[in-house]
């Protein structure tokens, strides 16, 4: 348990540590782009250049939905399906350019695209400097906001090398307001090590009672509720601001049960308001305390 | 030598030890380390770790830091008198251990222990329920130690021993709340909170009825010699 937390902890801070993560996808996609359209070029290229920024404008946005395994290996410990989202942030003439947020991983892609019937049909390569990088097709059709296709992976030992997905068009947008679906009561917390099968720690509906995005937390109001409880009203905060969750028992219940959940960052830090980093602070000493002594000879 | 006579006195009582009695005294040496272990994670002086991770708010108050820490630090000291002090052979044996380790718990427990218990008391987690319920330990467990000091001293040895069980009784609740909070965690997973007011009184309450069953099925056995 405890190991959970830290664990997850530090994927908080690894996911920190890269700067192109820090960006706000709606508000400066292209600062993650290799190639900047906006970019005054030379007069030569001039022409070329109108035309590209004039290349698909309707198709730049972010694209979300079911990321499914299509094919992998059955014996592996893999997730079936992740939220992904993917956004495609701008063109030149020969190359498309974009980048996908899923599991904690965001990775930009590029490559060729050509006008099919339904749409851009685009072939997106990842760098291929990360393990579980990959070449995503797919066709997007920006009228009827959707973006369909498949990813491969580039290393066919992964326990998952190909993967399908239909994503529908999707605009994100920090609300403070969205609350927990009930949803979410139906599912285990995702235990790596569960001892015992079928021994599986349930939320209540403690997890509805606050928002800790909207109203201060008192020590009175957490300290009587379930650690589980107040690890999933906490991880809600970094959810709505489109936290992407490294963490499969976070991952777990806002992919599969949260429908406004969007991920779109890593490092959501800058984000959150002051508000949320009080009530973050008391839930998590709550937390903390709890994963140590709930069970255990002390306070 | 008095020195001499202290030691053989404490050996002589060891020997007399049955198996009942071992075993009961290695069962409170291992809880004594788990109280130990406890005590430790406050040294050196630490006031963001363990339990005081969650009672933050209140250590900007200098009168709860320091009651607390007295706390932590003095309690333990009471823990050794329940080897010494239950032993009749050793009473009759090396009464000096009797004294010196009585007097100690006595002290500890009527000018540190008890008073910063009450202290903590005020601020305990879980609200007015289990305030009360750790105010009223700390207050009936001095006034026990108080009374089975004076008995003492006036040569009154059957109230002294009477007062001293209840005393003692209470000061095992640091180590029965938390074996019951073990307990009930294990068996009904309550809330946090809940757990924690239940155990607030089930702690002591339970330990002084048995104390007063230990004194009076004393007195029955006495009366029917």
């Amino acid at each position: 348990m405890l190991t959970l937390v830290l664990l997850f902890g530090l994927a908080l801070l690894t996911a920190c540590g890269s700067p192109a993560s820090s960006s706000d996808p709606n508000s400066d996609a292209s600062a993650i782009t290799p190639f900047d359209t906006l970019a005054p070029l030379p007069p030569e290229r001039k022409k070329e250049s109108t035309a590209a920024t004039r290349v698909h404008p309707e198709a730049i946005g972010s694209y979300a939905g079911a990321f499914e395994a299509a094919e992998y290996d059955e014996n592996a410990d893999f997730v079936y399906a992740n939220k992904i989202t993917i956004f495609i942030d701008s063109f030149n003439v020969t190359t498309a350019f974009g980048h996908s947020v899923v599991a904690g991983n965001l990775r930009s892609f590029s490559g060729p695209y050509k006008e099919v019937k339904e749409g851009l049909e685009i072939t997106g390569k990842e760098p291929g400097d990360d393990r579980y990088d990959g070449v995503f097709t797919f066709v997007l059709n920006s009228e009827a906001g959707l973006l369909k296709g498949t990813w491969k992976a580039n290393n066919n030992k992964l326990p998952v090398t190909g993967r399908t997905y239909e994503l529908k068009y999707r605009r994100f947008a920090y609300n403070p307001n969205l609350d927990l679906p009930e949803d979410v009561l139906w599912d285990a917390l995702y235990e790596k090590h569960a001892e015992y099968a079928g021994e599986g720690e349930f939320l209540t509906q403690d997890v509805f009672k606050y928002n800790p995005s909207k109203e201060a937390l008192t020590r009175q109001q957490v300290e009587n509720m379930y650690k589980g409880d107040l690890e999933v009203m906490r991880n809600a905060i970094y959810a709505r601001h489109g936290y992407s969750f490294k963490n499969r028992k976070m991952r777990f219940i806002f992919d599969r049960y949260v429908e406004w959940y969007m991920p779109v960052s890593t490092d959501i830090r800058g984000d959150l308001t002051p508000l949320e980093k009080k009530n973050i602070d008391l839930m998590k000493r709550y937390e903390e305390h709890a994963d140590r002594y709930y069970d255990v000879f002390g306070r | 030598m008095p020195e001499q006579r202290l030691g053989t006195g404490l050996f002589t009582a060891l020997r007399q030890i049955n198996y009942g009695e071992g075993a009961l005294l290695l069962a409170y040496a291992w809880f004594c380390w788990l109280m130990w272990e406890i005590t430790r994670q406050y040294i050196p002086w630490n006031d963001d770790v363990a339990f005081l991770r969650i009672k933050q708010e209140y250590m900007g108050l200098a009168y709860y830091r320091q009651a607390f820490f007295v706390h932590v630090y003095a309690s333990i000291i009471c823990l050794p008198a329940g080897f010494t002090q239950f032993s009749p052979g050793l009473l009759k044996r090396a009464p000096r251990w009797h004294r010196v380790s009585g007097r100690i718990y006595a002290f500890v427990a009527v000018f540190l222990a008890g008073p910063s218990g009450f202290v903590i008391g005020l601020h305990a987690n879980g609200g007015p329920t289990s305030q009360l319920a750790f105010c009223l330990l700390a207050i009936l467990w001095v006034y026990c130690t108080l009374k089975g000091w004076h008995t003492a001293r006036k040569g009154d040895i059957k109230a002294h021993r009477n007062w001293m069980i209840r005393s003692f009784a209470l000061a095992l609740s640091a180590i029965t709340l938390r074996a019951w909070k073990v307990g009930l965690v294990a068996a009904f997973h309550p809330r946090p909170m809940d757990v924690y007011r239940i155990v607030a009184w089930l702690g002591w309450v339970l330990n002084l009825l048995i104390a007063e069953w230990i004194i009076r099925r004393r007195v029955f056995i006495n009366a029917n010699k």
